[in-house]
């Protein structure tokens, strides 16, 4: 069991298929169009560094901001749906489909909005993000338990403080899963966004990768989006364990 | 018929909200005169769609076989990884780090790779597709399975339950929730892929239609493809609903 754990947790995993990928490749004499050996892939990695850290930078930003105003314009949608059954019975089923639709497909219209801006790929990374962040919030806040609401009113509590103390803290981990689901979106939003047409960013290069049929290059990209990915849900899972390490009951 | 009449109070604000939001929308931009390349009536998306039916219908066909042939292979991927991880254990151990690795990598970034092996066609579409799902599918339903309890496990075997025979009564029925979930995201990250798939390199599918009307600034094309697109990937959510209620009725 305890080799299970430790092949469970994620430096382990980035080690062993590291190993893998060094040892099988030569091993079983994989053709590099389909799996370059790693050190070519290190190679060509640390040859276009500037380029790959100024993508990442570029792109890192841009996720991060639309992912925060998004998840900003989720958590606040989803209060006030919590606060009014009109609203949330008119709007959140229309939420709820809208989750279901291709919404990466808005990209475009958005790129057509804003140009070939910073700002168009912050705003596609804040649609995407914003509808899980909003579902999961209402979620969370309708779990708290009508009982406690009921206790706290007794005791006269204001609207403010039953939902700093109670509906808040009972919400939090529901917005957390939201926000979890929301990064891995808005990190996708923003690399679709800059195939539209930019000249940094980590989306640029996979395209011009792709153009230029650079087969290493895409494997360079691809464990660059994979490290920005980690790193934006690694930061947000030590927030919930800092922050939220309570569970609802 | 009191089913009926609940139904209709639900979907009754819903659909005072969507004709509130589209009158807003047709005559707001009709009273501020937007012009129709920042956003077009809805009107106006709805007559290029239906004017054009045949080859929207053409284009959505195209994507919708994409997106369900790699829901399906990554979906029973998926459920064979799960099943044979838990009859022999030694696998997941062996298989988890990658699936793990894997799975942290947004599929998108996997694209350039897909078209350059399986080129501009559907199939690339549709390993994009399998890629996106297979993971949610495995981890999710290999949760499920080892949900029931060590202590009824070693029961049924002590009843001389086969390995198999555990798998099949116990385990399979509690991981089915779980399973469902799976293919749920699953359905709509194979949608996604699929369609981002197509807007970066294809011969056709309304990924495709978009790119191109985005890059000529045709923003009524551009509108109605994503008019499309969503109901194309509703109708399918609903298959999916619908097939869900089937399979897991106990619940």
């Amino acid at each position: 069991m305890s080799l299970q754990s430790a092949v469970r947790s994620p430096y382990a995993a980035v080690l062993i298929v590291a190993a893998l990928w060094l040892v099988c490749v030569p091993l079983f004499s994989i053709p590099p169009r389909y799996l370059p050996p790693l050190p070519a892939v290190i190679a060509d990695g640390v040859s276009v560094w500037p380029d790959l850290a100024a993508g990442f930078w570029r792109t890192l930003v841009e996720t991060v901001l639309g992912f925060l105003a998004g998840s900003l314009l989720g958590i606040t949608f989803g209060i006030a749906f919590a606060a009014s059954k009109t609203l949330e019975r008119a709007f959140f089923p229309i939420f709820v489909a809208l989750q279901t639709v291709p919404v990466i497909a808005f990209g475009a219209i958005v790129v057509i909005w804003f140009g070939n801006t910073i700002l168009a790929k912050v705003v596609i990374a804040l649609y995407l993000a914003f509808f899980p962040v909003a579902v999961n919030t209402l979620r969370g806040l309708e779990q708290a338990d009508p009982q406690r609401i009921a206790l706290m009113k007794s005791f006269g509590a204001s609207r403010l403080t039953l939902f700093r103390k109670l509906l808040l803290p009972t919400a939090a981990p529901n917005i957390l899963i939201g926000m979890k689901l929301a990064v891995a979106l808005s990190l996708a939003g923003a690399v679709v966004g800059e195939w539209f047409g930019d000249t940094v960013g980590l989306g640029v290069m996979l395209l011009q990768a792709l153009y230029f049929e650079l087969i290493p290059r895409v494997w360079v990209l691809i464990i660059a989006c994979g490290a920005l990915g980690t790193l934006l849900y690694g930061a947000l899972a030590l927030l919930e364990r800092r922050f939220v390490w309570w569970r609802p009951d | 018929m009191a089913s009926g009449l609940n139904a209709l109070r639900s979907a009754l604000p819903v659909a005072a909200a969507l004709l509130a939001l589209l009158l807003l929308w047709q005559f707001g931009t009709t009273a501020l005169d937007v012009p129709a390349y920042i956003l077009p009536k809805p009107a106006e998306i709805l007559a290029t769609a239906l004017g054009r039916i045949g080859f929207f219908g053409g284009e959505l066909y195209v994507t919708l076989v994409e997106a369900v042939g790699g829901f399906l292979i990554g979906s029973v991927l998926g459920i064979l990884l799960a099943v044979a991880m838990i009859l022999l254990p030694v696998l997941e151990v062996m298989l988890m780090p990658l699936a793990m690795v894997i799975n942290a990598v947004p599929s998108i970034a996997f694209v350039p790779l897909v078209l350059l092996w399986f080129g501009l066609g559907m199939s690339s579409k549709i390993a994009i597709g399998a890629l996106a799902v297979v993971f949610v599918v495995l981890l999710n339903l290999l949760s499920g399975l080892k949900r029931p309890e060590a202590e009824s496990i070693n029961l049924l075997r002590s009843f001389g339950a086969s390995r198999l025979g555990i798998l099949w009564r116990l385990q399979l029925p509690a991981g089915m929730p779980a399973l469902v979930t799976g293919l749920r995201v699953g359905l709509a990250r194979s949608t996604i892929a699929v369609i981002v798939a197509e807007m970066m390199g294809a011969y056709s599918g309304i990924g495709q239609v978009i790119y191109q009307a985005t890059a000529q600034v045709d923003s009524l094309t551009v509108w109605a493809a994503v008019f499309v697109a969503s109901l194309g990937s509703l109708a399918l959510y609903g298959v999916l609903v619908a097939l869900d209620r089937k399979l897991v009725w106990w619940r």
